[in-house]
């Protein structure tokens, strides 16, 4: 008994104690309160509201509102710094370190390319479109002792980050998804029991058009070439060597990439994919192939 | 001197000596040669990830009275040596209690009393206490202030992952407290009463049991051997739960049921999509 602990320990224990039984168990103390029934016709008591005037009537001032003073609202003229907020793309961080325990968990296949659809079929992170949330944003907490070797795409990554994922041998891509698409990513059986087509994905508004055409942040939009100079740019910046790409085993997966216009891997926009009868159906009209095109 | 001699040699002629004979095996006992035991392991997903040592149960008959070791099968810890949370199990006791309770105790206001629709006496003047109706509940046959009324259900819903906690608890303290038994399959060759009750006595499986089956089209003798036994209960395993093994002395699964419950709990304890699934139980609905 002396090296059990924990469980074990309180399994031992069992062995030479009665039967657990209907009758002899009980929880916790302290767990459940008995319910009173208060006297009168109220219940007897206030219910919280205090004892005279305005308070004891509920009367809750509209908000903002100081009985009086100028509101704090309205005492200064403008503030221009959450100007158009409502409309500001939003990007919930996911840090490299929990990257690093989804794949050590099994939650992430690393041999496949990661993206924001695998990301949130983990059911460890979401996103909420209504609430202006455009994709994921790779923090560099953890970068330190991230060791996976991974092709992921993300939506919003800074340079540490770009440099953890590329010294271990991975690749990382920035890419942008229109709010129509989120909505397909955020649910993807919903939408393929619903019976549309793939949407087709819309280019990035101008705001983050250059985010994502610049090879700096890794855009999806710009040149390899200029890519992969980058890559040994950022190898010497951060002093560390850039692992053969090309020799690489996994070469093939390492180098696969989403068409600009493309939402999942294996699949083109304008398909509808037939869950209950499992297949694929692809559209056979010159005018769909031409609007579906990229 | 001769005489004695042929005396003893006569003694000797006469005793009949059983002839001696040395043995390594029992004897009376069936030869065990011929029994492969039954090694049943699984390789768990988790396996190597392991803090307590998977357990380790005899696999059991039922075709004989004697209880016969066939071999050996793994359980996974999670399950089957789980944190004994005797708090748990009372929560699910007390919820399986609960929510079928209807209270069908009834009282009846003031309103609902015969009468009372004058007032007894006028409100000043007569020296007595100022009364509005004979039904009022300081009146004797006046109704009855917040008294019980029908029907009253009890129901709630227990958490889903606490309803999971005391299954795997409950199956924990049984096999930790040695009343959980596998057994290979429920057959038995007769369907006389009298049979199960003999084997539950030599067994010493006290006496009430619940055997647990994969499946809930049951074995035929099993069925009728215990039809008429109140104390001896079959379930499939989808009925498990934590009132009726507490209710039993004796939990006997199928190797079958065994991995069938672990299969079922393992799933639910690592599935992906429990934010998904508890979203609708949720108080903060937004």
């Amino acid at each position: 008994m002396a090296g059990k602990q924990g469980k074990d320990l309180a399994l031992s224990m069992l062995r030479v104690l009665p039967r657990l039984s209907l009758g002899n168990i009980k929880d916790n103390p302290g767990s459940r309160k008995s319910p009173k029934r208060g006297r009168g016709q109220h219940g007897g008591d206030k219910h919280g509201a205090g004892n005279k005037g305005s308070g004891q009537r509920q009367n809750y001032m509209r908000l903002g509102y100081e009985t009086g003073n100028t509101p704090f609202y309205l005492r200064f003229s403008k503030e221009p710094y959450y100007k158009g907020h409502h409309l500001r793309r939003e990007y919930p961080p996911l840090s490299l370190k929990m990257l690093q325990l989804y794949i050590d968990t099994n939650r992430l296949d690393s041999s496949k390319p990661i993206d924001l659809i695998s990301l949130i079929n983990t059911g460890l992170y979401d996103i909420n479109v209504q609430w202006k949330h455009a994709g994921v944003h790779l923090t560099d907490e953890g970068a330190h002792c991230f060791e996976a070797k991974v092709n992921i795409e993300v939506q919003w990554a800074s340079e540490p980050v770009i440099a953890a994922v590329e010294r271990n041998g991975g690749v990382i891509t920035t890419a942008y998804y229109d709010p129509n698409c989120l909505h397909v990513i955020r649910n993807t059986k919903q939408f393929f029991s619903r019976g549309d087509p793939i949407p087709r994905r819309l280019l990035p508004s101008t705001d983050c058009l250059e985010y994502y055409s610049s090879a700096n942040t890794r855009g999806y939009l710009a040149d390899p070439e200029k890519i992969s100079q980058e890559r040994l740019v950022l190898a010497q910046k951060y002093g560390y060597e850039l692992p053969k790409i090309e020799e690489d085993p996994n070469y093939e997966m390492l180098c696969e990439r989403k068409d600009p216009r493309q939402l999942f891997y294996g699949l083109e926009p304008g398909w509808v994919v037939n869950l209950q009868d499992k297949v694929i159906l692809k559209p056979k009209a010159e005018y769909l192939k031409e609007f579906y095109a990229s | 001197m001769s005489m004695l001699f042929r005396r003893i040699v006569n003694k000797l002629q006469r005793a009949t000596c059983p002839p001696l004979k040395y043995c390594t095996t029992v004897e009376n006992q069936a030869k065990i040669d011929d029994v492969v035991p039954i090694i049943s392991e699984i390789q768990y997903d988790d396996g190597n990830n392991f803090y307590q040592k998977p357990r380790q149960v005899w696999l059991e008959n039922l075709n004989t009275v004697e209880e016969k070791k066939l071999g050996l099968i793994t359980l996974h810890p999670h399950i089957y040596a789980a944190a004994p949370r005797i708090d748990i199990i009372h929560q699910n006791v007390r919820w399986q209690r609960m929510y079928r309770w209807v209270s069908y105790a009834h009282t009846k206001t003031r309103a609902e009393v015969r009468g009372g629709g004058r007032k007894p006496w006028p409100q000043k003047g007569t020296g007595r206490a100022r009364h509005g109706s004979i039904r009022s509940p300081l009146w004797r046959g006046g109704g009855v202030a917040h008294g019980p009324r029908s029907p009253t259900p009890h129901f709630y819903m227990l958490p889903f992952y606490t309803r999971i906690a005391g299954l795997t608890a409950t199956l924990s303290v049984k096999l930790a407290q040695d009343d959980l038994h596998i057994v290979d399959e429920l057959e038995i060759p007769t369907s006389e009463p009298s049979y199960v009750e003999q084997l539950i006595e030599e067994r010493n499986w006290g006496p009430s049991v619940l055997f647990i089956d994969s499946y809930d089209i049951m074995p035929t003798n099993i069925t009728l051997a215990t039809d008429q036994i109140k104390h001896v209960n079959i379930m499939p395993f989808y009925g498990l739960n934590v009132y009726s093994m507490l209710k039993h002395n004796t939990l006997v699964l199928t190797e079958k049921a065994a991995r069938l419950i672990e299969e079922k709990l393992l799933y639910h304890l690592h599935r992906a999509d429990n934010n998904q699934l508890l979203r609708p139980f949720r108080l903060n609905q937004q």
